[in-house]
């Protein structure tokens, strides 16, 4: 990986990253894998992208700003090296510790590398700054001033990161991020520090010689019942401290260094934002997780001019992810409750978007609206048992179906309750459309199978395959609803649908 | 609520069907916020616009400057279109009401939200 003559550039060059294109893998709430692939692809121009044992790999020339713009991934590392799962079968600790060492003594290019990827990565991002603040003083000043805070908000962002890194060695192998329904964003204002974080750090680096670190480690798989994650975290510390003379610093390292040893595989890679990507800083308070929400827009098949409508839109999170991506649209969120309501008019505000998303305190079984007038249709349907109409999906869908343009799209979030009463409900009666057109259109054999994914390890794509099949197989039509994809996510404690119809001219079975 | 909105809603109360629209805009607070002018966006918003009901919400919030009907070639016509843009998008009715003209119910707009949730007697089945 050949790093780049970017220090060299002048103001007049047009801003970019590495020349040769450089390695990196996010994590992904499960489920988002797909749209994730997708996404690096489209927007980042990614090449060699694979999706390998819950992480994304892919490769590319992008720069900070664009890798800070991905919407389906979690958190984002430089890769240092993958290699074969670390083989635990020798029974002494001794020779694991040694053959751990070897990560370094074996191949320390891989990790000098890295480095002066990342040292690049954020001089670039350092030089864009100044340049768009006019000149080097104000940002001296500003670093100056903003140092004490930086300082405090990095405590309290370490002991955040202290509780999680002790709560993922607790927990069970399984999924990889926790997500959280309904998480809180508290991170949205470390997220806007975070640039200045980089900043400051990368003129650190430049003026000292010495690079402190601290090491992170999840392990997972065969290798968690010998060793704990801190154990390895030692070890690797350690071996790095003999390599290259760097200083571990608990507290306020330069460098971070992620380590993940499971049973595919043992990767090392260097976090490039020190929170998840999905931390908005343009989300002031979220319900669903941004990610899941803005892979539901993703495949709504959003155009400028549309009408798009969240008919129960809570605190706005979908129609947020959607107006940020796609600006010139028609959107409207409607929701029963006042305090959401109000918390989605804040939520507008705090994005920018003041004009561009209308409220409406309606109901989605009764909704004022004229038949066929909405182009897309995009909901997170909640459940549970404060939320009375869970039992009645059927009468929800029949609304939206009402409202919704042939040709036009849905895109819902569904539970496992849910997608379960919309199966037993096939075969029985819907009311025709108000047109009561026939069509020789046959409902359930127009499923669309989901486009084939190419660029995914030979050792996946079979499964991912035969999941959505399955998912797809096990989604009835409704009235004129057309099933077209299925995906199955994971929201953290449950697993939910995303279901996408669309609305042909048929008008019933 | 914006008039593009207005320009939509109708009344679902029980027995009223397609003499639920228009409804009669009152507004006792009307803010103007500038939104980001895009022609094509304006352009494809056209040909969905109910102009008689458009015509009347402009009257009562007394907006000047409201083009009658779509001109030959608006999709090309700047002039045209930014008066849309304007009267449809940026004019904000923060406080007022709604009434459906069949069976005088009341809908209130309250900060920009209209409210027009029927309660169980008087929605239809």
């Amino acid at each position: 990986m050949a790093a780049a003559a970017a220090a060299a550039a002048g103001p007049a060059e047009p801003p970019s990253g590495p020349a040769a294109g450089a390695r990196f893998f996010c994590t992904a709430g499960r489920g988002l894998e797909p749209f994730l692939m997708r996404e690096v692809r489209a927007r980042l121009q990614a090449t060699q992208v694979e999706y390998i044992s819950g992480k994304v790999f892919f490769t590319t020339c992008s720069d900070l700003n664009m890798l800070k713009t991905l919407k389906s991934a979690e958190r984002l590392f430089l890769l240092i090296k993958k290699q074969l799962p670390f083989n635990v079968s020798s029974v002494s600790k001794g020779k694991i510790f040694y053959e751990m060492q070897r990560f370094i003594s074996d191949d320390p290019e891989s990790w000098l590398n890295a480095i002066s990827i990342w040292k690049n990565l954020l001089e670039l991002d350092a030089k864009k700054t100044k340049l768009s603040q006019g000149d080097a003083n104000p940002l001296k000043r500003k670093r100056e001033e903003n140092d004490s805070i930086i300082a405090k908000k990095l405590k309290a962002e370490q002991m955040q990161e202290t509780q999680e890194n002790r709560e993922r060695q607790l927990e069970e192998p399984k999924g990889e991020e926790t997500l959280e329904r309904g998480d809180p964003l508290t991170e949205r204002e470390e997220c806007q520090e975070e640039l200045q974080n980089d900043v400051t750090k990368a003129g650190d680096i430049l003026n000292q010689k010495d690079l402190t670190f601290r090491v992170s480690c999840r392990c997972s798989g065969a290798i968690a019942k010998t060793l704990s994650a801190q154990e390895v975290g030692r070890i690797i510390g350690i071996a790095l401290m003999k390599h290259f003379g760097w200083k571990a610093d608990l507290r306020n390292p330069n460098l971070e260094i992620f380590i993940h040893l499971n049973d595919t595989y043992s990767l090392m890679g260097i976090p490039v934002f020190r929170v998840s990507l999905a931390s908005r800083a343009y989300l002031r308070t979220a319900g669903l997780r941004s990610t899941v929400a803005w892979a539901m827009a993703s495949v709504a098949e959003i155009k400028t001019g549309a009408f798009v409508l969240d008919p129960m839109c809570g605190l706005g999170t979908i129609l947020l992810e959607a107006a940020k991506e796609w600006p010139d649209v028609y959107y409207v969120g409607a929701d029963v409750s006042d305090s959401q309501l109000q918390g989605a008019c804040d939520n507008v505000k705090a994005a920018g978007l003041m004009g561009k998303i209308e409220l409406l305190k309606v109901s989605v079984i009764e909704l004022p609206l004229p038949s066929e007038s909405v182009d897309i249709i995009i909901s997170d349907i909640p459940f549970g048992k404060k939320f009375k109409l869970g039992k009645d999906i059927k009468r929800i869908l029949q609304e939206m179906e009402r409202v919704l343009h042939v040709g036009g799209t849905v895109v819902l979030l569904l539970s496992e309750d849910h997608r379960r009463r919309l199966t037993d409900c096939e075969g029985s009666g819907f009311p025709l459309n108000s047109k009561g057109s026939h069509s020789d259109e046959p409902g359930v054999e127009k499923c669309l199978i989901l486009e084939g994914e190419t660029g995914i390890s030979e050792t996946v794509s079979s499964s991912f395959e035969a999941s959505h099949q399955e998912c797809l197989h096990k989604m009835p039509p409704f009235g004129s609803l057309v099933p077209v994809e299925c995906y199955k996510v994971s929201l953290g404690k449950t697993d939910a649908f995303i279901y996408k119809y669309k609305k042909s001219s048929s008008s019933g079975l | 609520m914006k008039l593009l909105t207005h320009n939509l809603l109708s009344s679902h109360v029980r027995g009223v069907g397609p003499r639920g629209f228009p409804l009669r805009l009152q507004a006792t607070e009307v803010r103007v916020i500038p939104v980001e002018f895009n022609p094509d966006f304006v352009a494809r918003m056209i040909p969905k616009v109910e102009w008689a009901a458009l015509l009347e919400a402009a009257d009562h919030l007394r907006l000047v400057e409201v083009p009658k009907e779509p001109i030959q070639g608006y999709e090309q016509d700047e002039t045209f279109l930014r008066k849309m843009h304007h009267v449809l998008l940026e004019v904000e009715v923060v406080e007022g009401t709604l009434q459906c003209p069949e069976s005088g119910r009341v809908f209130p707009i309250t900060r920009g939200i209209p409210n027009m949730l029927l309660n169980e007697e008087e929605t239809e089945t």
